[in-house]
């Protein structure tokens, strides 16, 4: 090989270099702050971690009392998973027009920016205090878990709904349009057959979401299995806390894995 | 008849895409529109069914002014005129039969449709369309299991469906095969024929004009520079359309068969 192959004069970067000590500066100011306003000093409290720890996790497994409360303990998941099956079933309807109306490619700018500034503002709130809201309108009870879980997933759903919309291939729009087909028509015939499978996979993503917000819906009153989860946390009775994540995390990973079969399916 | 008074498309950012255009369309003509691709070809044809709308001039069909058309004129103007486009438009997730019936939208009510009531009349005549190029074993398979040129005929099926009285193909065939390409464009002549349709094709493969016109427009820049029987046409003229001499790659070729 010859030495004297030619390169062009190298690019100077000091403009990035500048970019990369301003960022790096402004990341150290931040882990300072985050750091010393924190504090990590250990409060002593009566047992030990350790011990607490062995009680939630293990002690469950061979105590007879606590085992006995399984059945029982697996009716309340049940509630809170019907809570989040209604909630995302109305979720996921009512975020159709919704997301329609956020798309920029079916409303235009203006409508499109008014569907997703609502959107993102649900989504801004959290279950919680949406649970808590409704517990105060409606009364204590998995009614007002089901409004609140399905509020929320309309803040996502509706979101994702119209993403998807404004990837769709436009052509087919046209097409019907073309055929004299009118706006209802030709969202029917040309959009939806698009969007319908994405649609599915994400409200099936969704409920997986939606499962496990409805596990602590009932630390306010929203039905499920949160409030004996509430009941025991207060108590500091350990063994029951193990338990019910136990419950939580079976059915949670059972959810999940079925789940993530559909959704594989689908798209 | 269709007929262009002096139409001229300006579009918002000032491009001039059609210029005083002047045309005379007979009932049941098959006319082959050539240029190159900018020339204002797919602006010509889809000022047919509004999908563009001129800025000056008259658009006639049937002595009727379309430019002045609003909502509802304007879906009537569009069954009509059945549009066959370069990427054929299929809706894939749905079924071909299915797919050529909704062709009827612009028939039927709104609730009727949602609610995929089509009269067995339709079905039937989706279905002999089908048959008519020769897909009709493939009613029921979905769009998208069947190649470009079976999707492709499936779109003229769905176009026939409309029962139009003009057929608009905006480069039917551009995105096919040779062979494909020449058993597409001879469907859609005799079924032009059969059936009466005045038919508006733009092709950029000047052998391809040649061999299925009646009548070649020739546009350059938006306007018309050539306009006569296919008779009349040599390689002389398509020098003159595209402004510079013909290359291998402006025939399609392939038509051994």
């Amino acid at each position: 090989m010859s030495n004297d192959v030619k390169f062009p004069p190298k690019p100077k970067r000091t403009k990035l270099k500048i970019k990369l000590g301003i960022t790096l500066a402004v990341l150290a100011a931040l882990y300072t702050v985050a750091l010393t306003t924190t504090g990590f000093e250990v409060r002593p409290s009566a047992s030990s971690a350790w011990h607490t720890l062995q009680r939630i996790f293990i002690a469950p497994l061979f105590d007879a009392d606590t085992r006995a409360a399984f059945p029982e303990l697996v009716g309340y998941m049940l509630e809170t998973i019907a809570i989040a099956y209604a909630g995302l079933s109305i979720a996921a309807i009512l975020a159709i027009p919704v997301g329609f109306l956020a798309a920029r490619n079916m409303t235009g700018n203006n409508l499109s920016y008014i569907g997703k500034g609502i959107l993102n503002a649900i989504r801004a709130i959290p279950e919680l205090i949406f649970a808590i809201i409704f517990v105060a309108a409606v009364g204590i009870g998995p009614y007002a878990g089901v409004l609140a879980i399905s509020i929320n997933s309309i803040g996502m759903l509706g979101k994702l709904y119209a993403e998807v919309i404004e990837t769709i291939d436009m052509s087919k729009v046209e097409a019907i349009k073309a055929s004299g087909g009118n706006r209802v028509q030709a969202m029917w015939y040309g959009v939806l057959p698009q969007v319908v499978p994405e649609f599915s996979s994400y409200a099936i993503y969704r409920f997986e979401i939606d499962v496990r917000a409805s596990t602590v819906l009932g630390i306010v009153g929203a039905g499920g299995i949160g409030f004996p989860l509430l009941l025991a946390t207060q108590q500091r009775n350990w063994e029951d806390v193990g338990m019910i994540l136990y419950v939580v995390v079976i059915f949670v990973t059972i959810i999940d894995i079925v789940s993530g079969k559909i959704r594989n399916k689908l798209v | 008849m269709l007929e262009f008074k002096d139409v001229s498309l300006t579009y918002p950012n000032g491009h001039q895409g059609l210029k005083n255009i002047n045309l005379k369309i007979n009932d049941g003509e098959f006319v082959v529109v050539v240029g190159m691709s900018g020339a204002g070809k797919s602006t010509l044809i889809r000022s047919i069914n509004r999908l563009v709308t001129p800025t000056s001039g008259e658009l006639l069909i049937d002595d009727e002014n379309i430019l002045k058309y609003k909502e509802n004129n304007l879906r009537k103007l569009r069954t009509k005129t059945g549009m066959i486009f370069q990427q054929h438009n299929l809706v894939k997730r749905m079924s071909v039969l299915r797919n050529t019936l909704s062709g009827r939208l612009g028939h039927m009510g709104t609730l009727r449709s949602l609610l995929g009531m089509f009269p067995q009349d339709d079905v039937n005549l989706a279905m002999s369309n089908l048959n008519r190029v020769g897909i009709g074993e493939k009613a029921y398979t979905r769009a998208d299991q069947l190649s470009g040129g079976q999707q492709q005929r499936v779109s003229i099926a769905r176009v026939l469906t409309q029962k139009p009285k003009v057929i608009l193909a905006d480069e039917p065939v551009a995105s096919l095969d040779p062979p494909t390409a020449h058993k597409v464009m001879s469907d859609l002549k005799r079924i032009s024929r059969e059936d009466n349709l005045t038919t508006l094709v733009n092709l950029h493969f000047i052998d391809m004009a040649q061999e299925f016109a009646d009548r070649i427009i020739g546009l350059r820049d938006g306007e018309v520079v050539f306009d006569g029987p296919v008779s009349e046409v040599s390689d002389k003229t398509f020098e003159e359309i595209y402004g510079r001499p013909i290359k291998e790659d402006d025939l399609l070729g392939g038509d051994e068969d």
